[in-house]
């Protein structure tokens, strides 16, 4: 945020030297900031405007500081000033010169206080203010704003600034918002037909919201925007369905980072394990454990946070695994009932030590800049936390099924599962086994929990939100292949997400239970069900 | 004659359970209404209600070892059945309201009258009458274990995927329950009763009547279960648990014996659900959480898979623990608790019946561990 | 077996039996304290909320020892753990007011654990404060209200956002009473001021909802169809978080689609990156930034309670403020315990609130309270932007749902009654 700004910041000044002095005299500007000290949000809001009319450069930087919150009125004399937090005081600055005027105490100051609207209003001023700008994505931002706004009085601004244009990019955005500003127009029917033709090649639901507008009159204008807009909400709702499967797709994702230390643990040594939902837990408090570390004493390594988290997570969860198959869950194999007890009571342990430690309340997780907000495919809003959940999510998959496949361990684990006896008399230290597999399938599920850190609550009752739906995706895919965990996961994902339109969020989850019900009745082990004599034991 | 056949089926440890039943039945109500309230041996009001919660999850632990402990049916969801039967009494008791709800509606319950609506929905039926509201405790639960374990017997879903499947039931039976537009007071369930069969249910009579219903009613279905296990039918059943596939092959229509205990089972657990409504003075979703009834095959793993009595000394053990906990160490129960399900199941791997039963045994006579089940490999 | 594991299993055996008969006899010493019931969750998923409350009121009681207690007596605090499951709850009540025989009772947070107990306070005529926001249609003889009712609350926050030029509406929030109940006030209360049926969109959403977005893309859509919209959200604790987080990568903006939220705060808020939220807006009738006086000291007693500088204090933690110091000044007022007396005493008292002014006991049993609208700052706490210009009394009765809007409360003595129906005159069943 703050860099975002010095830059925004340090381009303006220079846009300021470059252009030629449009002589608003200094006092005169002076007196309009100082006046944003006194009223309230109505007089604020027309003291903006003033600024903005002003055309002076400088303004985009004092409206940047009013917008952030940095304006401040001093008590004795009303001036106004940009001021940031020094220690006990305030460290404040002109906001027109950014000249030094040293530290103050913080009750010597007062913050001007804005809104919502007036964060909107000072977003289009900006808007106008910046179109000259020499960076082509604040320029960008400014015709998108500009657009929002569809004001009919700046199509006169918008056609300078695209004569003034090179940038093809920059020009179509800017075309963009002048159509906007033209179908709200009183302008003739050619130049609104053209517009509506861009509008409808931009063709998403901003466009389309217009498009719509524009068809409620009569004649030409109205059966083109008509047209058009059929167009246009035929191609989205395409691009919907192709939305949903990403969701689903992401849904899936989910379940199966949250599933996959189970169909370890439960799936595939057979362990009912209730306290699965409390490694994922542990995982999540561990990265915020990191992040602590990070914000305290190295704040430039956040955006590795996750990386760092990630080994410590699949330690700590695997180590709390480990320790619970030696000391509790040995002494239960073949009594696979008793070690759903055993689990459950363990779960409730952790959870409260986990409550003691740490409290009740939620914990703040993070998101690295990498993992925040959203890029566009298409018409497809696709947000970075989880793209990359569904990459890690499959990493993670790719990892253990090449654990299980391609290493001794592996292929010890997997005898051991499949027969222990014979296993033993072969000469696998099957006790050893147990509890690494043990430990293997804890971690797993400590580093599904750095990643659910990223979109759900950090609290003692994370791992509890999870569990139930681990058990159906690992019993829906077949207990005991990894295979049936990814497919079950996905598949379940896809499905809630296509029925949840229809039937709202608490219904699909519903309709979603019973299929699984119905399922299990028509293929009663799984989707991918075990075959041969390991079935029955 | 049945006399008789009742004695040939009854051990005598089972003759002991239903006489101490029934003896609490009649004690405990005449300790509270009969004594003083300063006197030493006075059972104060709020303990009465306790004891009767007490006994009614003693209830549904005592079905969930039948068909755990005889059938092999591991079920995570038996809360469903109680919750149902719960559900129904509910409704009979919000009907008892009538006019006294605080909108004065003569028909319609407050949730409803709050939320406009202006019809009773159709289900609501038939539930101002006792009489068709008992029949309805079992036939509720009843119906819906018949059609889940008709489908899920004959399609031979067993193990793991039999408890998952019971658990996605009563999952999707609580979100259902928590969705206002059920009709079933949403999220707050249903709560705030008068009367029952005409009588205050806040007044200590009531309580007591109450509490020696559900103890004789809990003496009544412990009796039915021990006749069922110790019968030829209950033979076959611990056939099936231990050896479905043998048994099969031996010529036995495994899934109907399943079934019948399945839902005989499921009955129990309702006539348990509305036996706990009325004295805890509310109904809802939170019933059917998975939590609910894993928590519910703990207690019969505490006490004892397998040994009727085990289930109810199980229940009341655990439950009491819970009480006894929440209020003297309200930060760190859970502890305790959990520490308490570890425990019993390393150490006392049979519950505390099958441990003391074990005791008891060898100091008679040497081992006989054929009895023990062993899973067919 | 080996005598050894049989000795230790007798032991534990042994163990099992003196806590069974040792459980009951604790209590029932010490007559010279007054015994004060807290009655808040601290396992299970409500732990989040109500450990904090609990934390609360032991400061409050340590604090009004520190001042010599009540009526001379020092108070006593009786913890228990209702375990966010809502028939414990009445038996937690039950236990708290026979066995402990707590004065009055401070607890509860969801609705449905507040109708657990009622019956529970009504027939052991026992006193309770209920200090969360609520969705009113209720009014006991034996409970005080000191959260807010949908009409300070809700009601005014759509007010400001209509004032803000808001046309189009979602109104979402998880299922159950809380939400269903304001939404369906705020219907009525919107078509009222002609919005039309098409500008508004409802949406439910499960208890612990984790994947909001379809719903967020929804409300993405909804909002782009030309008019300014806003969502209302009565989205319950839990589900907040992801909500929010979804909310911010998805890239909506306070200034696009701003969200009223009537259960976050700043203990809520605790929990996310406040930065990609600012703009937000939330109703309450206490922030953390007010800068009184009276604010100024509770937060530092807090911090000191709590030792923990970072933690915050949030409305409900205001609300059981008030009730306190309302119960205290009731009991020396009516000079003792009694809880007829109490609750006699306690309508018309009224008491300094945490935002420099007073609120006052009406004899609905509600209190009047300022209601503000702050906007979320990048430090998670709230900016008042706006606030009602005097005190609004709590309605227990909504004048905006078809069987409430002849009802009005009144527990002063002629009426003595929660349920009064003034069309016909006559006083509903509720009445004792």
């Amino acid at each position: 945020m703050h860099i975002l700004r010095s830059l925004l910041l340090s381009l303006l000044v220079a846009i300021a030297a470059a252009l030629p002095a449009r002589a608003a005299d200094d006092a005169e500007l002076t007196r309009l900031v100082d006046a944003l000290g006194a009223g309230g949000f109505d007089d604020t809001s027309a003291q903006i405007a003033a600024l903005a009319a002003t055309g002076e450069p400088r303004v985009a930087a004092v409206l940047e500081l009013l917008a952030g919150g940095d304006l401040y009125v001093k008590k004795d004399g009303g001036a106004v000033v940009a001021a940031t937090r020094d220690g006990k005081g305030y460290r404040i600055t002109d906001p027109l010169s950014g000249a030094d005027l040293g530290t103050v105490d913080r009750s010597a100051v007062t913050k001007i206080k804005i809104n919502n609207k007036l964060r909107g209003e000072i977003k289009s001023a900006l808007g106008s203010l910046t179109l000259a700008s020499t960076d082509p994505a604040a320029r960008m931002t400014a015709a998108e704003t500009m657009f929002k706004a569809a004001d009919p009085e700046s199509i006169a601004t918008l056609d300078a600034a695209i004569a003034g244009e090179k940038d093809p990019a920059v020009t179509e955005k800017f075309a963009e918002a002048r159509a906007a500003a033209v179908l709200a127009s009183d302008a003739g029917e050619a130049d609104k037909l053209a517009a509506i033709a861009i509008l409808k090649e931009r063709g998403d639901r901003d466009a389309l919201a217009l498009l719509r507008a524009a068809a409620a009159g009569e004649g030409a204008v109205a059966e083109a925007a008509a047209t058009a807009a059929a167009h246009v909400a035929q191609v989205l709702s395409f691009w919907e369905a192709g939305q949903n499967v990403w969701y689903g797709l992401s849904l899936g994702s989910v379940l199966l980072l949250a599933a996959i230390g189970l169909a370890i643990t439960f799936g595939v040594m057979g362990v009912i394990n209730m306290a699965h939902g409390e490694m994922v837990m542990l995982g999540a408090y561990t990265t915020f454990v990191v992040q602590e570390a990070i914000r305290t004493s190295a704040p430039w390594l956040f955006d590795y946070s996750l990386f760092i988290a990630l080994p410590l997570a699949f330690l700590v969860s695997g180590i709390v695994g480990m320790a619970i198959e030696r000391g509790v869950l040995r002494f239960l194999y073949g009594r696979p009932l008793e070690t759903l007890l055993a689990t459950w009571g363990l779960s409730l342990i952790i959870q409260q030590a986990v409550r003691t430690v740490f409290g009740p309340t939620n914990r703040e997780v993070g998101n690295p800049s990498w993992m925040s907000g959203a890029f566009d495919l298409g018409h497809l809003a696709i947000t970075w936390n989880r793209l990359w959940i569904i990459i890690f999510a499959l990493a993670v998959f790719a990892g253990l099924l090449a654990v299980m496949r391609r290493t001794a361990f592996g292929l010890q684990m997997r005898a051991v599962t499949q027969n222990r006896r014979m296993a033993g008399s072969m000469g696998i230290r099957t006790p050893w086994v147990d509890a690494f597999t043990f430990a293997l399938g804890s971690g797993i599920a400590g580093i599904a929990g750095v990643a659910l850190s990223q979109i759900d609550n950090v609290s003692p009752n994370l791992g509890q939100g999870y569990i139930i739906d681990s058990f159906m995706v690992v019993v829906f895919g077949g207990v005991g292949n990894l295979w049936g965990t990814l497919v079950g996961a996905m598949t379940l994902g896809v499905l809630n997400k296509f029925v949840e339109p229809y039937a709202g969020a608490v219904l699909g989850k519903i309709l979603v239970l019973v299929l699984i019900i119905l399922f299990i009745q028509k293929r009663p082990r799984g989707l991918f069900a075990l075959k041969g004599r390991a079935v029955e034991a | 004659m049945i006399t008789r056949l009742l004695i040939e089926r009854l051990d005598a440890r089972a003759i002991i359970v239903v006489a101490v039943l029934l003896i609490v039945a009649a004690a405990v109500p005449a300790l509270n209404l009969m004594l003083p309230a300063d006197h030493p041996l006075h059972v104060p009001t709020y303990m009465v209600a306790l004891f009767g919660k007490y006994l009614s999850f003693a209830l549904l632990a005592l079905s969930v070892d039948l068909v755990w402990g005889f059938a092999g049916i591991l079920t995570l969801g038996h809360g469903a059945f109680f919750a149902l039967g719960g559900y129904v009494m509910g409704m009979y008791l919000m009907r008892q309201i009538g006019a006294r709800g605080v909108y004065a509606n003569p028909t319609l319950p407050d949730f409803m009258v709050f939320l406009n609506w202006k019809e009773l929905p159709w289900y609501w039926y038939g539930f101002d009458s006792f009489a068709f509201a008992a029949p309805m405790i079992l036939l509720v639960p009843g119906l819906l274990a018949l059609a889940f374990g008709w489908f899920a017997f004959r399609s031979r879903v067993t193990g793991v995927y039999l408890s998952i499947i019971t658990q996605a039931m009563t999952f999707a039976l609580m979100l259902a329950f928590f969705r206002n537009d059920m009709g079933f007071g949403g999220n707050n369930g249903l709560t705030d009763f008068k009367d029952i069969l005409g009588f205050d249910i806040q007044v200590d009579t009531t309580r007591a009547a109450l509490f020696a219903a559900t103890a004789a009613m809990l003496a009544f279905w412990f009796l039915v279960a021990t006749f069922l296990v110790n019968s030829k039918f209950g033979k076959v059943l611990v056939g099936v648990r231990d050896a479905e596939s043998r048994t099969r092959f031996l010529g036995y229509r495994v899934e109907n014996y399943k079934l019948f205990v399945w839902t005989l089972s499921a009955m129990m657990a309702g006539v348990a659900g509305a036996l706990y409504v009325p004295q805890v003075g509310i109904i809802n979703p939170g019933e059917f959480a998975p939590a609910n009834s894993i928590e519910t095959v703990i207690w019969v793993a505490v006490g004892g898979r397998g040994t009727l009595v085990g289930a109810l000394i199980g229940a009341i053990a655990v439950n009491f623990g819970k009480t006894w906990f929440t209020g003297a160490l309200p930060e760190f129960w859970l502890f305790a608790l959990g520490g308490l399900f570890v425990v019993v199941t390393l150490f006392l791997p049979k519950g505390i019946v099958g441990t003391l039963g074990d005791l008891f045994r060898r100091r008679k006579r040497p081992v006989d561990d054929a009895l023990e089940p062993q899973p067919a490999e | 077996m080996t005598a050894k594991t049989i000795s230790s299993r007798l032991a534990a055996a042994l163990l099992a039996g003196s806590v069974f008969s040792g459980a009951f006899a604790a209590s029932a010493l010490a007559e010279d304290t007054i015994k004060v019931g807290i009655l808040h969750s601290l396992s299970g998923t409500m732990a989040i909320s109500e450990t904090t409350l609990k934390d609360a009121m032991l400061m409050l009681i340590e604090e009004q020892n520190k001042k010599g207690g009540v009526l001379g007596k020092q108070l006593e605090a009786v913890v228990v753990d209702p375990a966010s499951d809502w028939p414990l709850f009445a038996e937690k009540a039950r236990e708290l007011i026979s066995k402990d025989k707590v004065s009055a009772v401070f607890g509860c947070w969801t609705s449905v654990s507040r109708k657990s107990v009622l019956p529970v306070f009504e027939e052991l005529n026992s006193i309770l404060f209920y200090p969360v926001q609520y969705e009113g249609e209720e009014s006991s003889r034996n409970v005080f209200y000191t959260g807010a009712a949908p009409n300070q609350q809700a009601v005014p926050a759509v007010d400001y956002l209509m004032a803000e030029g808001v046309e189009r509406w979602v109104l979402a929030g998880t299922d159950y009473v809380y939400p269903r109940t304001t939404n369906k006030i705020l219907e009525t209360y919107l078509k009222q001021k002609g919005v039309a049926e098409a500008d508004i969109m409802i949406n439910y959403t499960p208890f612990g909802h984790s994947d909001w977005q379809s719903i967020v893309a929804d409300i993405k859509k909804f909002g782009s169809a030309g008019k300014k919209t806003a969502v209302v959200s009565t989205i319950n604790g839990d589900a907040n978080v992801p909500f929010y987080k979804e909310l911010a990568n998805q890239g909506i903006k306070a200034e696009d689609i701003p969200v009223v939220a009537f259960s976050v705060g700043e203990e809520e808020l605790a929990g996310i990156d406040t930065a990609p939220l600012v703009g937000h807006l939330a109703a309450w009738n206490y922030f953390m930034s007010g800068d009184s006086e009276a604010n100024a000291t509770f937060i530092d007693q807090w911090h000191a309670f709590i030792k923990d500088d970072k933690r915050v204090t949030n409305d409900p933690m205001e609300a059981h403020y008030i009730g306190f110091n309302m119960w205290v000044k009731a009991v020396e007022k009516a000079g003792t315990t009694d809880a007829d007396a109490v609750i006699d005493a306690l309508v018309g008292v009224s008491v300094p609130n945490l935002s420099g002014g007073y609120s006052a006991m009406m004899p609905n049993h509600h209190i009047t309270k300022p209601v503000l609208i702050g906007e979320v700052q990048a430090d998670g706490q709230f900016e008042t932007v706006w606030e009602t210009p005097g005190l609004v009394v709590g309605d227990e009765w909504s004048d905006y749902l078809e069987g409430s809007k002849d009802l009005i409360s009144d527990w002063r003595a002629p009426l003595s009654c929660g349920n009064f129906n003034v069309a016909t005159g006559k006083c509903g069943g509720a009445a004792k």
